[in-house]
């Protein structure tokens, strides 16, 4: 494959290599209704942020970026772990967990994923195994921890996947977890949407040296670089390399190229800064995720146009409840945060172990310092 | 009936790592040098040969990803124990520890927890100079979701070893390297010595010394010496920074009227700092004197022999504040 890097790819012009190779008609209408959902979701929230004012967090919308989590919806299995950036959405929605509740969390509620003690960019779906978290490659690395838990118990055949932006490789830890990975050769799958910015600042101003995948391969972990905007691609290379993973065949790290439409955060543009140019905005529009796989399933005749405008009215539905559901929630009460933070109860320790009575200390014995090493 | 054994601190700790292993398959400890004849000062002897690399993991000179794994670890069912070997190291892991392990509970609302372990060892030996002698108890005791036990004695060394691997919330031990071969009797059997609960090592009346860590056994030889100056003080432990066990403090100071702290730390903004402040904001009105508190200067630490000693904590600097404190008229 050629070396894949947001410079060169801009002369694809349209994307024309998508295929349905293995991808039956009703994957190809899951793959597509959640795409769709997940950018309708999106689109809602950043209509209904301002001046409502009332989703008062920080939210990272993931518009352009639907390809990842649409083919994680389709391959996980419940109990796979599934760690996300603070790009989160499609990854909460990916691991199956209910819109209503993220849409109560961004609204401080109650009846939110967290209560409303996390918001956007921490959310997490612990009956779902899905977690995430707003410091670049911590989530990375703390999957790698919960694979080397799958390694232990191998019989099970789980898989961890985190999914990252490409200035989490910008952070060493990110390379501590692969090389790990690799050296135990754990059940875990890095994939990394590299969407070229860190807020404002483009990978060519932070990274020198080869591309992410091609590092990865000198970390002894297999990778890929591919067109992340085609839904279909992005599928087939997941699922080779979940099952790979799950048969213990060890890591591999994806790297898809892709393009956040919105701004870094927030529903407003960002656009004033001027760190990215039309011609860029015009491609990436062009070769939206959604738009190139619509145009095939029409073409290959899955859908027609009807079929869709039905998705769309079943999709906004379930907004709209989603939206109600988080109004009429009540804010949460919680009278002693400190007891949110420690646990009082100790369940595995009452039935193990026994208080006992501690004998008198002689503190008549001599302190000797050890030797200087 | 219990079965008591003298042994060492390192001992103990030792034994704590054995039995929770047998206890609990999900029980696994990550380390460098773990699996080495040393065992990390003896506290890992053993644990490779009967438990396997699997579980007894040396780990890469990467401790920033060590914290990270063991949260990832803990989150899927295993209770982890990190070693590190110089607490100085661990501070790569601070994004770990800070951003992650600590708020872990807390934003998903209780529904996910890090049952991890943190064994920090302060290398204080023969002339570490700025380097391994740190002491980092105050900082992550001033952070919410975590907890730290400071134990002085093998007794409470395994104890609280057990207590936090059984647990479920995420502990850091501060151990001192200075207290490896002090001996205690200790059960053999797997028993528990809770969080925030303090222990009075030496009743008494005239003051109230609370002592940390590596402090503690300075502050009982100290109280021996005042006592046949006919100054009787009453020592207590915390054992725990957090929770901190205030009551058993306040119920002293309301007895002695009267409050040192001696904490292994530096000056400022320290442990003895919060317990000073958070006994007085209560009882000032009924003490006798000021508090005081006996620390660390805010100096890094001296290598050359001449400098250390004046650094550190001596029981005359002890002995000399209390009696300081005793003479103070109201």
């Amino acid at each position: 494959m050629k070396l894949i890097n947001h410079e060169n790819i801009l002369k694809i012009g349209k994307y024309k290599k998508i295929s349905l190779a293995n991808i039956n008609k009703k994957l190809a209408i899951k793959l597509y209704t959640f795409m769709l959902k997940l950018r309708l979701c999106e689109e809602a929230i950043e209509k209904e942020y301002h001046p409502a004012d009332e989703m008062r967090c920080p939210v990272h919308f993931c518009s352009g970026e639907e390809a990842v989590p649409a083919s994680l919806n389709s391959i996980l299995k419940s109990g796979d772990y599934l760690f996300s950036h603070h790009r989160s959405h499609g990854y909460y929605l990916a691991k199956k967990a209910p819109m209503t509740k993220l849409f109560a969390e961004l609204y401080g509620k109650k009846t939110g994923a967290n209560s409303g003690l996390a918001g956007s960019q921490d959310i997490s779906y612990a009956k779902n195994n899905f977690f995430s978290g707003a410091i670049l490659a911590g989530a990375a690395s703390i999957a790698l921890g919960t694979a080397i838990s799958f390694e232990m118990k191998r019989k099970n055949n789980k898989v961890v996947v985190t999914g990252f932006g490409e200035a989490a490789t910008d952070q060493g830890i990110f390379w501590e977890s692969l090389n790990y990975a690799s050296l135990k050769k754990l059940p875990i799958i890095f994939v990394c949407e590299n969407n070229n910015y860190s807020t404002f600042s483009p990978q060519s101003k932070r990274v020198g040296g080869a591309s992410i995948a091609e590092r990865a391969k000198l970390f002894g972990v297999k990778s890929k670089s591919i067109f992340g905007n085609d839904v279909c691609l992005v599928y087939r290379e997941l699922h080779k390399a979940i099952l790979n993973a799950r048969k213990g065949k060890g890591p591999f790290l994806l790297e898809t190229f892709t393009y956040r439409y919105s701004g870094h955060v927030g529903p407003l543009s960002d656009e004033f800064v001027g760190y990215r140019s039309k011609k860029e905005i015009s491609f990436w529009k062009k070769n939206c995720p959604i738009v190139l796989f619509e145009e095939i399933l029409l073409k290959k005749k899955y859908l027609v146009k009807n079929d869709i405008k039905n998705i769309k009215t079943k999709i906004n539905h379930e907004i709209n409840e989603s939206f109600s559901y988080a109004k009429k929630s009540d804010f949460p009460i919680i009278n002693s945060l400190e007891d949110l933070n420690l646990n009082k109860e100790t369940p595995v320790a009452d039935k193990i172990l026994k208080d006992m009575e501690n004998v008198n200390f002689d503190s008549d014995q001599k302190v000797i310092l050890p030797k200087g090493y | 009936m219990p079965t008591y054994k003298k042994i060492t601190y390192a001992e103990a700790i030792n034994q704590g790592m054995h039995q929770a292993m047998e206890l609990s398959e999900d029980v696994i400890v990550m380390g460098q040098l773990i699996d080495y004849k040393p065992g990390v000062f003896g506290t890992t002897v053993g644990l490779i040969e009967k438990f396997g690399k699997k579980r007894v993991r040396d780990f890469p000179v990467a401790e920033s990803l060590m914290t990270s794994a063991g949260i990832g670890a803990a989150v899927a069912g295993q209770r982890v124990i990190l070693v590190h070997i110089r607490i100085d190291f661990m501070m790569y892991s601070l994004d770990a520890v800070v951003n992650w392990l600590s708020l872990w509970r807390f934003k998903s609302n209780n529904e996910s927890n890090v049952p991890l372990v943190i064994r920090a060892i302060v290398g204080r030996g023969w002339g570490q100079g700025p380097q391994h002698s740190k002491s980092f108890h105050s900082w992550f005791a001033h952070l919410p979701g975590i907890r730290v036990a400071m134990p002085a004695t093998a007794f409470d060394a395994k104890g609280l070893l057990l207590e936090s691997i059984f647990g479920e919330d995420p502990s850091i031990i501060i151990e001192h390297r200075a207290l490896f071969n002090l001996k205690d009797q200790v059960p053999k059997e797997a028993y528990r010595v809770r969080y925030g609960k303090a222990v009075i090592r030496k009743e008494g009346k005239d003051v109230t010394m609370v002592a940390i860590g590596c402090s503690v056994i300075d502050a009982l030889k100290a109280a021996k010496n005042l006592e046949n100056e006919g100054i009787s003080v009453e020592v207590i432990d915390p054992r725990t920074l957090t929770p901190l066990d205030r009551d058993t403090i306040s119920k002293s100071v309301l007895k002695t009227k009267r409050l040192v702290v001696v904490d292994p730390g530096w000056h400022s903004f320290g442990a003895s700092s919060e317990i000073i402040t958070s006994i007085s904001e209560k009882n000032i009105h009924k003490m006798k004197a000021n508090p005081i508190r006996i620390t660390l200067p805010d100096s890094h630490t001296p290598m050359s022999v001449s400098l250390e000693k004046k650094y550190y904590i001596k029981q005359e600097n002890i002995v000399l504040a209390v009696k300081k404190l005793i003479n103070h008229k109201e």
